[in-house]
């Protein structure tokens, strides 16, 4: 049986990698920073596979397909959109694992659309690149399952399903006959206006607020949040706390500790970083 | 509703390089092709983000189309033709490329 040991909830700024000076040398050194944080400590879960939940920038997809949530059950490259210091390259995968979670989804109530060849954008490369390579690159072997789910093109995955996604990965991991060790990673936020006249805009309050959640494992006041408030408070790239909710609603009951969180005009987001203890 | 259509227009105008070619090279030629009326391809020709976005086109595609496609790339740039000339100070981007 598998069983989900922890979680992180991370944030995918491609502009760290377009404008790394950006920001005052103490900030830019603590974000960084958290990234390794967040590596030293899956590390230390042991972890065979890690489940990255990110949110399609219309990129991956276009107006003729756009799902609500995705599961790439085969080979990953990524990113598709390639940025300065980060290159793409093949992820590392875990196939088995990625195929039980969608067919046990589609047996349970959950229609998951699959891709079989994916190359997936910054959302998951970035969390993969900086948090689960250096893990690997000290022998460990994890694969990478990505989940897209609706959180930057409408129609958005409602708040409510996407906690009940997290749900049906954490059944099928523990459906699983393997001792697979899943680690969940929900990759987004927090504040951020991308695109819009109020880009650059931070949030702080909102980011708090949100952290949180996390922290105490209020799932219902996140699923009681509305897209307008959200929106509002959190901009259109805040609604990429769906991908916490994902991560969260995975770990039910679950605690969180705040790893670093800065408010960063400079990368355009309110970056923060919790850890999940299962 | 053409938001759909210039949705359509500005995914391909971010992710495919044989139509960003053919709106460089042939602007009004690419455009016949799609169902737009003509307010709406001027918006697109005249890199009219704000306008596009009031038409209901995804702030994500407008950042996209405009650091893909507009003479000038700068995020400054394109913030000035968001929030108007009254924009000032420095803007980062969190454009997919720069």
């Amino acid at each position: 049986m598998g069983k989900i040991v922890g979680g992180f909830l991370v944030p995918h700024d491609p502009v760290m990698f377009v404008a790394p000076e950006a920001p005052a040398e103490d900030i830019r050194k603590r974000m960084w920073g958290a990234f390794d944080t967040c590596a030293e400590r899956l590390a230390g879960l042991e972890a065979t596979s890690v489940v990255i939940i990110g949110a399609d920038h219309y990129f991956n997809f276009g107006t003729g397909c756009l799902p609500q949530y995705l599961i790439g059950t085969g080979d990953v490259d990524g990113p598709l959109d390639v940025l300065p210091g980060l290159k793409r390259q093949i992820i590392p995968t875990s196939e088995k694992l990625a195929g039980f979670i969608a067919d046990h989804g589609h047996a349970n109530g959950f229609d998951w659309a699959v891709a079989r060849a994916f190359t997936v954008d910054h959302a998951v490369a970035i969390p993969d690149r900086l948090i689960v390579d250096p893990v690997r690159a000290r022998g460990q072997s994890i694969g990478t399952i990505p989940v897209y789910i609706a959180a930057g093109v409408d129609p958005f995955i409602r708040m409510k399903r996407a906690i009940e996604l997290g749900g049906a990965i954490k059944a099928a991991v523990e459906a699983m006959p393997d001792d697979a060790r899943v680690v969940v990673i929900g990759s987004g936020g927090i504040s951020h206006w991308v695109g819009t006249p109020e880009m650059g805009k931070v949030n702080e309050a909102f980011d708090r607020e949100i952290m949180d959640y996390a922290c105490t494992g209020n799932l219902a006041a996140i699923q009681g949040l509305s897209d307008d408030y959200i929106l509002d408070n959190g901009g259109n790239g805040g609604m990429e706390i769906r991908q916490w909710a994902v991560a969260m609603g995975a770990m039910p009951g679950a605690r969180g500790e705040i790893i670093d969180y800065a408010p960063v005009r400079e990368w355009v987001t309110g970056l923060g970083f919790v850890q999940l203890f299962a | 509703m053409s938001r759909n259509v210039l949705e359509k227009l500005m995914h391909q105008l971010c992710v495919d390089r044989t139509v960003k070619q053919r709106f460089k090279e042939d602007p009004d030629g690419l455009l016949a092709r799609y169902a737009l009326s003509d307010e709406e391809r001027a918006m697109v020709t005249g890199f009219d983000v704000a306008g596009m976005q009031k038409h209901g086109v995804n702030p994500m595609l407008t950042l996209g189309f405009w650091t893909e496609n507009a003479p000038n790339r700068h995020p400054a740039a394109y913030m000035k033709a968001l929030r108007g000339a009254a924009a000032e100070g420095q803007v980062f981007s969190a454009g997919l490329k720069q």
